[in-house]
């Protein structure tokens, strides 16, 4: 079971964003996709989620191709996502946030759920079973009554990918996670992730904090331009001359990079706390 | 203990007066309205013939977010089916439940109908062209000569009876539209308390989120449509039945701005609140009857005064059924 990129490409009339990337992501692994701002990066999560349509090339999931079908489609073929900037269902609870993840799974019950209240009730215990043991592990079981959009930022981070989480998906995408966290949170992140990362599961991650890609990935893509650059272990990234060369211009110092994701998180940071 | 410590535990206990006093309220009119003047029977129909239509058109507005201002359109559907097939107009005459069996479905199909092309629209985009459609259907009416009578109506329509009861004063009308709301209302909150109900929250919040984690977007907002017209086009047909008259009169654009107004005022997303918006703009007109043309500015400065004060509609969308039987009966 593998997620596979055949000469993919994404432009915007004469832009090109992707240019004819070609890579495969296999089971149990945490793959990283780094790369300066504008490498096409996000553009990659948003393809294979079905927010954006490819102009050419395919995206499979084991041989099944994923960019011809709809984004709820892509959705129930088991590809679930965050976003760069959070998006979660505000007025709604945390428990209800993952509760309606169920819809696809039982809205074929719903008119049995409306006139059979025992059914109802079982299966609204079911899906809150499920739903708190995922809360759970991202300690927000506490929030559960909590109005979503009420939750402070780090807290809306781990709900979204918790919310991402609940219905088990095979492939995993995760959009700049650790965007406007703290040093703490972005901790807390990377070793829950750590938690998640199971055999059968495709993880993805774009992410600009090079600490939490370094530390959590297994496979490295580095993107530039919108090409694929280099794609390896993160040992072999960071000595890479090819991804320095890219990733840092003239200078060889990987500290530039942090300060880079340390100028990104500040950014963002200023954006959430404004948004709350 | 601080003063705010006290009010928050003195909050609770008020609360429960309040919902008990309504509660009693309600209660009292349902047992009182069969020892009414006839006059009054009728005043307390219309209300529960609004309350139904606002709990219909809620699903779509206060559920999935979706501000349709063409539901009298709906409204039309079930009263002109009524009227065409219980009256000498086309020489039909057929029971009244088939006939609120055909209204339902019939409702149901306008609904998609309507729905289909409007998927796509939001906000105010959407508004203009559920208008639009309300007008049309409403226009169609009045110049279907040959069918709908034009603008004269059509009259003596059939006495409705169920199952061999005779339904045809006030009253007889007051228990089957009460029953109507009981029933309807029930099954709405259990609608909107299902995944089903939960999918049109996710739209309502954010549309491109709800596709992102699996929800068909196009058949939910479908739904919404269908189920919303269904209720509409029922309480249409026993409309027509409890007036025996039908004129394209009763179907204009204000009939549905007023019962936007109902769930606004009221509380949107909570049938409680439909039943206090609906309560309050109905009866206050008879209250303020004395006042004749005055009726209107009152009118108006009682919504400022509430979206004033309460923002969120009467019953805010939290207060919902679980929580008054809760307050009532619970801990």
């Amino acid at each position: 079971m593998t997620l596979t990129f055949d000469r993919l490409r994404k432009q915007y009339g004469q832009v090109v964003a992707i240019d004819d990337v070609t890579a495969s992501f296999a089971p149990g692994l945490i793959h990283g996709v780094i790369g300066p701002n504008g490498a096409g990066k996000s553009t990659l999560i948003n393809m294979t989620a079905g927010s954006y349509s490819v102009s050419a090339g395919s995206i499979a999931l084991d041989g099944k191709r994923l960019d011809t079908l709809k984004k709820y489609q892509i959705a129930n073929s088991g590809v679930a996502r965050t976003y760069q900037n959070i998006r979660l269902f505000d007025q709604m609870t945390v428990l209800e946030n993952l509760e309606v993840c169920f819809y696809p799974a039982d809205v074929g019950g719903t008119l049995k759920e409306v006139t059979w209240p025992p059914y109802a009730a079982a299966r609204r215990e079911r899906r809150r079973e499920k739903c708190m043991e995922t809360l759970r592990l991202f300690d927000l079981q506490g929030y559960a009554q909590a109005e979503a959009g009420s939750l402070p930022y780090g807290r809306q981070r781990m709900l979204e990918i918790a919310r991402a989480l609940v219905c088990d998906p095979r492939v995993l995408l995760l959009d700049e996670p650790a965007a406007g966290l703290n040093h703490h949170e972005t901790a807390e992140l990377t070793a829950r992730l750590a938690a998640q990362r199971l055999p059968d599961r495709i993880t993805i991650i774009v992410e600009h904090d090079m600490d939490l890609v370094m530390s959590l990935c297994d496979n490295i893509i580095v993107m530039h331009h919108g090409k694929l650059l280099f794609q390896g272990t993160p040992a072999e990234v960071q000595a890479s001359p090819d991804v320095q060369l890219a990733y840092l211009g003239t200078a060889n110092d990987i500290d530039d990079i942090r300060a880079a994701a340390q100028d990104r998180r500040a950014q963002l940071g200023i954006r959430a706390r404004r948004r709350s | 203990m601080s003063v705010a410590e006290t009010l928050a535990a003195a909050k609770p206990r008020s609360g429960r007066a309040i919902s008990f006093l309504f509660f009693a309220i309600a209660i009292a009119l349902i047992v009182a309205t069969p020892f009414l003047p006839n006059y009054y029977v009728r005043v307390i129909n219309s209300l529960l013939i609004y309350i139904l239509l606002g709990i219909g058109l809620n699903i779509v507005i206060g559920y999935a977010g979706l501000l349709d201002l063409g539901f009298v359109a709906f409204y039309a559907v079930g009263a002109y089916s009524y009227a065409l097939l219980a009256s000498p107009q086309l020489d039909l005459h057929w029971p009244f439940l088939l006939i609120l069996l055909v209204a339902a479905c019939l409702g149901a199909v306008t609904g998609i109908l309507l729905g289909i092309p409007v998927l796509r629209l939001r906000g105010d985009y959407l508004a203009i062209v559920t208008l639009g459609f309300g007008e049309i259907i409403r226009i169609i009416i009045n110049n279907l000569d040959w069918l709908t009578g034009g603008p004269k109506g059509i009259a003596r329509l059939d006495k409705a009876s169920i199952l061999g009861i005779q339904v045809a004063r006030p009253i007889d009308f007051f228990w089957l539209l009460l029953i109507t709301v009981l029933v309807v209302g029930t099954l709405v909150w259990r609608l909107e308390r299902s995944i089903l109900g939960k999918a049109w929250a996710a739209i309502r919040e954010d549309q491109d989120a709800a596709r992102g984690i699996g929800i068909n977007t196009t058949n939910a907002k479908l739904a919404a449509f269908a189920t919303s017209a269904t209720i509409g086009s029922i309480a249409g047909a026993i409309f027509a039945a409890s007036q025996r008259f039908v004129s394209p009169e009763s179907f204009t654009l204000q009939e549905s701005v007023l019962i936007v107004l109902m769930i606004v005022v009221g509380g949107i997303g909570n049938i409680l609140g439909i039943v206090a918006g609906a309560t309050i703009l109905m009866l206050l007109p008879e209250v303020l009857r004395e006042f004749a043309e005055w009726r209107i500015l009152f009118l108006g400065l009682l919504m400022i005064f509430l979206i004033i004060v309460r923002p969120a509609g009467i019953v805010p969308r939290s207060f919902g059924p679980d929580k008054l039987i809760r307050r009532l009966f619970g801990k």
